[in-house]
């Protein structure tokens, strides 16, 4: 075996050149997949360490009854929704026989405003919440200065104080959901030692401060430090008997805390791992074909091997050792690349819009084992069947010419291949039909189809156009298409990587565009205001609930309708409840009644969103965190205000605030007299610029940004699907090399009986950019087809309707060409530079 | 496993010596028939062919192109099967092995050299002679390497790589590989075709003189009737049966044959 061993690292150094091609493949997959594992890691790591290290003194917390739990889509809450506690539920706890200390914990809404504008963006949000006395129980430490103590005072974490250039002493202002308060800071707070905790930006107020500015009355939560030597089990057992009320113990506590941080990286975390999983994909798809290929050369040798007593056993094995020298090496260049290209992956998620946690990279042992075992499992997975292929050589092989690959294909391979794609086509059908995802399960039947399909789809393309090449190229169109058709399975398999490729693009695409769409058509077809005054976030409302007000005491101003959003239960579902003025929203914004009258909410009613005008006259409750709410439905529309988080519920705004209490206004809608000069829309605008946490758009500027949340995870996808595009791109470029090797004879004759290298060069990039175009549009077609079932299937409420952007895909499919193209450049070099008696007289 | 048949193979056509002494045959073909493709279409390369290789003995086998003395060699070698008949390597039937036991028969009883060299080409010299036997888990015994080695003047050149070796150094270093393991029979496929002429005239020395020191039993395909005239006997082929054999040959008499042969 030692010999196979030798013998398998000799013919890869032989043949350093096509293995440095796979190698890169499979490590760019390693290198993916691992900075992936060690990204998320380091993040939830990060976030997970200083959470437990920030909450370690706290033995217990006190919260309020769960009404619902957190949701897992876009718009969903992230933890539970809970009702509020008692104003004295912080005296009773601290009389609980073995609490040795009870801390109320206040949480609302606190923006920080230095010289008018807010700061810090991104995805981390603006947190108010009272400085904690006791030191065993406050989740922040002290830097600098001193905490606050009196109404105007506040503390704020470092991130902050870092981004706003700020140090005790400097005068700021808070825009929380009952105003504008001026401030001084007294102090910097670091979150256990991070600088803020994970995806936060905190203000911290004395207690007194807080029911004004944050409107509560009753705390979030009460933190409880239980004595020293007291049963911990007990003192939480009896604080259990507290009525309206929930008590967490402490280690649980933080893991919900731990998770509810992580959980919106998770969400990347997971469209992180599926491209990586795409990649090693494509870069199985590399490695078969390269195997496929070195075999087939090998066939001679493989003969000789036979013919002199190798056992079927000992050439597999000498293949599958191959395979794994090749992964083994690809994959721990892969690894080291991949841990040192984290820094790229953050900048790209940063791209994205999402701001990123600092600090060092944490590399597990199980990141770099999944990675590695990936890496070098899949390679050698991805060389079995052609070295199952080289073990079955007859050993008469070693006394023939090498035999080409049949250029006949199986007709039994395509007929299965045909049933997989009828099988997967009436699965979409059904699905649509029924509605049923279950049925769209049998859609993914559709990839072995196209593999089983694959020879004879490109025999076909090859024969069909074959005349248009010979028009448009000549002698060298005939030639190009006649090469795709005399080796089909190896055409189809270089063209799979490219085919799957494009495949994802497209699917990203129209769930993209369906998705942007969706949010965005209800604002174009229901905006009727001439101006809109956005939140600085799209998850809260931040816009001070005076600007409303303000706006309309401006000459010119007809109308202005504030929207309110907040979180309520409806069926044990978090929901967003939108809070509006019945009379004034109408004429700036179409809701589209289909039944009853809007005008009703003020007398306590709600509006549904549906398409079902039955609805009306039915009673809805909603559960919200003060008080839950019964009350008539007396319309139903068939719109809603548009954006990520449209509510599906309205009721009047007076109505919401009872429940909640005050709110920030998440939209305003402001429509000017008719016939108003420009300088009406200037004074909005200078009004909204000075007021922090609102932004003006005009109703064309509003349409086009509805969908821009996604927009920026757009852009992130694209960057993901270039490099798995790369990948496929070095596949192509892998394949095409060796088959020009293997036709280097053929090639040779061409060159002896007249033709230039220029002519050479032609035909091998026709041929490359003959097959792009093929398996592009097929992997377009496919996708178009079965990610239109799919969304329509389970895109439900959030995309109703599936809109395929042509231009976009037109774009992929010549992008998809061009780069074949220019992935072949180098192997159509190399052929025109070598002589033709070298090529005409090539052995192997 | 089956055994040998009993009864006495005779050549229908010449009855020579070659059958007489079949029981000391190195391999045997009875009754061997080789047919490609099927229907109308159908080739028969062999056509009921029973010959017998006698052991200890140097025997060529000549005939034009497609005369079936390429499928004969493969056949008797267990490289192809036969259609019908059957085909004995010393006292095994090659029709009763699986691809396993066949392929442990070619590796322990049989050696091969071909017309193109083929050697391995990311092997050294000294490991290509070896190749058989490593891969039977075994090592040569030093005395068997160094006979061949010095049998083949091979000394100076055992760690180089086939690329670096000459034509002629290169099908030295395939007959000893084929020789080192001492094999039953040794089947070389035009081993000269690929040679100028001295280099041929050394390869036929040295397979003459592996028959003459050690009774190394060979069969050789060529249409060179100078390396034709190297060998004991000459088996001479046509349109896929045995035509004639000639003992003690020479050049001019195996021409004469070919001539008579008519094509």
């Amino acid at each position: 075996m030692s010999q196979m061993m030798r013998s398998a690292a000799r013919s890869v150094l032989a043949s350093r050149g096509r293995f440095m091609l796979t190698g890169t493949a499979i490590m760019l997959s390693v290198a993916f997949l691992v900075a992936t594992l060690v990204l998320s890691d380091s993040m939830r790591g990060r976030a997970a360490g200083d959470i437990a290290e920030a909450l370690a003194g706290t033995d217990a917390v006190v919260q309020g009854v769960v009404l619902g739990e957190p949701g897992g889509g876009p718009g969903d809450p992230e933890r539970s929704v809970r009702r509020s506690l008692d104003p004295d539920i912080t005296e009773r706890v601290a009389t609980v026989d073995g609490v040795d200390g009870a801390a109320s914990q206040w949480v609302g809404f606190a923006k920080l405003v230095v010289d008018g504008s807010s700061v810090g963006t991104g995805t981390a949000s603006d947190v108010g919440r009272n400085w904690v006395a006791d030191p065993a129980l406050n989740p922040f430490r002290l830097a600098s200065g001193r905490p606050p103590t009196e109404v105007g005072e506040i503390v704020i974490d470092r991130s902050l104080a870092g981004d706003a250039g700020l140090a005790p002493g400097d005068v700021v202002q808070v825009l929380t959901t009952t105003g504008m308060y001026d401030a001084t800071v007294t102090g910097v707070a670091t979150f256990a030692s991070a600088d803020a905790a994970p995806l936060q930006r905190t203000v911290l107020l004395p207690d007194k401060a807080v029911s004004a500015w944050l409107d509560t009355a009753a705390p979030t939560e009460v933190l409880v430090g239980v004595a020293e030597g007291a049963d911990r089990a007990e003192v939480l057992g009896r604080l259990s008997a507290l009525t309206d009320a929930e008590v967490i113990d402490g280690p649980d506590h933080i893991r919900t805390m731990q998770d509810a941080a992580t959980s919106p990286l998770q969400f990347l975390t997971v469209f992180l791992l599926a491209f990586a999983v795409v990649a090693v994909l494509i870069g199985v798809t590399i490695i078969f074909n390269t195997f496929a290929l070195t075999v087939a050369r090998r066939r001679r040798e493989s003969g000789l091997l036979r013919a002199i007593g190798a056992e079927r056993r000992q050439l597999l094995g000498g293949v599958v050792i191959e395979a794994a020298l090749v992964g083994t090496i690809a994959t721990l260049v892969g690894l080291v690349c991949g841990v040192a290209g984290v820094g790229a992956l953050r900048w790209l998620v940063g791209l994205a819009g999402i701001t990123l946690l600092t600090g060092p990279s944490i590399v597990s042992t199980t990141s770099i084992a999944v990675a590695a075992a990936v890496g070098i499992s899949a390679t050698v997975l991805a060389a079995w069947i052609p070295a199952r292929r080289a073990a079955a050589t007859p050993p008469i092989e070693a006394l023939r010419e090498s035999a080409a690959e049949p250029r006949v294909v199986s007709p039994a391979r395509t007929a299965s291949g045909l049933v997989l794609a009828a099988v997967a086509i009436a699965g979409g059908a059904v699905a649509v039909a029924r509605s049923s995802a279950t049925w769209a399960l049998l859609v993914v039947a559709i990839v072995p189809a196209l593999v089983l399909c694959g020879p004879a789809i490109v025999t076909a393309a090859a024969r069909g156009s074959a005349q248009v090449a010979r028009r448009a190229a000549g002698v060298c169109g005939s030639i190009a298409a006649g090469n795709l058709a005399a080796s089909p399975r190896r055409s189809a398999s270089t063209a799979l990587a490219l085919m799957l490729g494009t495949a994802m693009v497209t699917m990203f695409a129209i769930f993209a565009s369906s998705l942007t769409s969706a949010v965005g058509t209800d604002v174009r077809e229901g905006l009727q205001a001439d101006l809109v005054v956005t939140s600085a976030t799209a998850d809260f409302p931040t816009i001070d609930p005076t600007l409303a007000g303000r706006i309309a005491a401006l000459p010119d101003v007809d109308e202005v309708a504030a929207l309110s959003i907040a979180e309520g239960i409806v069926a044990g579902k978090a929901e967003a409840i939108g809070g509006i003025d019945p009379t004034a929203l109408p004429t700036t914004f179409d809701l589209d009644p289909i039944a009853g009258d809007l005008a009703d909410l003020s007398d306590g009613g709600v509006a549904v969103v549906g398409d079902d005008p039955t609805l009306l006259g039915g009673t809805l409750a909603i559960e919200f965190e003060r008080s839950t709410l019964e009350a008539p439905i007396v319309a139903v529309v068939a719109r809603s205000t548009g954006g990520f988080e449209a509510p599906l519920y309205f009721v009047d705004r007076a109505t919401l605030d009872a429940s909640v209490g005050r709110l920030l206004d998440a939209l305003l809608f402001v429509d000017l007299a008719d016939g108003a000069v420009a300088d009406a829309e200037e004074d909005v605008r200078a009004l909204v610029r000075a007021t922090p946490g609102s932004f003006f758009e005009t109703r064309a500027e509003h349409v086009a940004n509805s969908g821009s949340e996604i927009a920026a995870f757009r852009n992130f996808i694209d960057g993901m699907l270039l490099l798995a595009s790369f990948i496929a791109l070095l596949g192509v470029a892998n394949t095409t090399a060796l088959a020009i090797n293997e036709r280097s004879g053929e090639l040779g004759l061409l060159r002896a009986v007249g033709a230039t290298r220029r002519e050479l060069r032609r035909i091998v990039r026709l041929e490359v950019a003959l097959l792009s175009f093929v398996a592009a549009s097929i992997g377009i077609a496919v996708a178009v087809g079965f990610g239109w079932a799919l969304i329509d299937v389970t895109g439900g409420a959030e995309i109703p309707s599936v809109v395929v952007p042509w231009s976009r895909l037109a774009v992929t499919l010549v992008v998809a060409v061009a780069a074949g193209v220019v992935a072949a450049a180098w192997p159509a070099f190399r052929v025109s530079r070598v002589p033709v008696l070298e090529l005409a007289g090539r052995d192997r | 496993m089956s055994s040998r048949p009993d009864s006495t193979v005779v050549d229908r056509q010449s009855g020579s010596a070659l059958s007489a002494n079949a029981d000391d045959a190195a391999a045997m073909l009875v009754g061997a028939v080789k047919r490609y493709g099927s229907g109308r279409s159908a080739v028969v390369a062999l056509d009921d062919v029973t010959i017998a290789f006698p052991a200890g003995k140097f025997t060529a086998v000549m005939g034009p192109s497609g005369s079936g003395k390429s499928t004969m060699m493969h056949c008797a070698a267990g490289l192809d099967q036969l259609t019908s008949g059957r085909a004995f390597v010393g006292n095994t039937d090659l029709s009763a092995l699986d691809d396993r036991e066949l392929t442990r028969l070619r590796r322990e009883r049989i050696g091969f050299v071909f017309q193109a060299f083929n050697l391995v080409a990311t092997l050294t010299a000294e490991e290509n002679i070896c190749l058989p036997m490593t891969l039977s888990g075994r090592r040569p015994s030093v005395a068997a390497l160094d006979q061949v080695v010095s049998l083949l003047r091979l000394g100076d050149r055992m760690h180089h790589r086939p690329t670096e070796l000459s034509g002629g150094q290169q099908q030295r270093v395939a007959v000893a590989r084929a020789l080192v393991a001492r094999p039953q029979v040794v089947f070389a496929d035009e081993p000269t075709g690929n040679l100028d002429t001295r280099s041929g005239q050394e390869i036929l020395g040295f397979l003459r003189s592996a028959v003459d020191l050690h009774h190394q039993s060979i069969v050789m395909v060529t249409h060179d009737p100078n390396a034709a005239a190297w060998a004991d006997h000459v088996v001479f082929v046509v349109d896929g049966r045995v035509h004639d054999v000639m003992d003690h040959p020479s050049a001019d008499s195996v021409i004469d044959v070919m001539k008579g042969l008519g094509r």
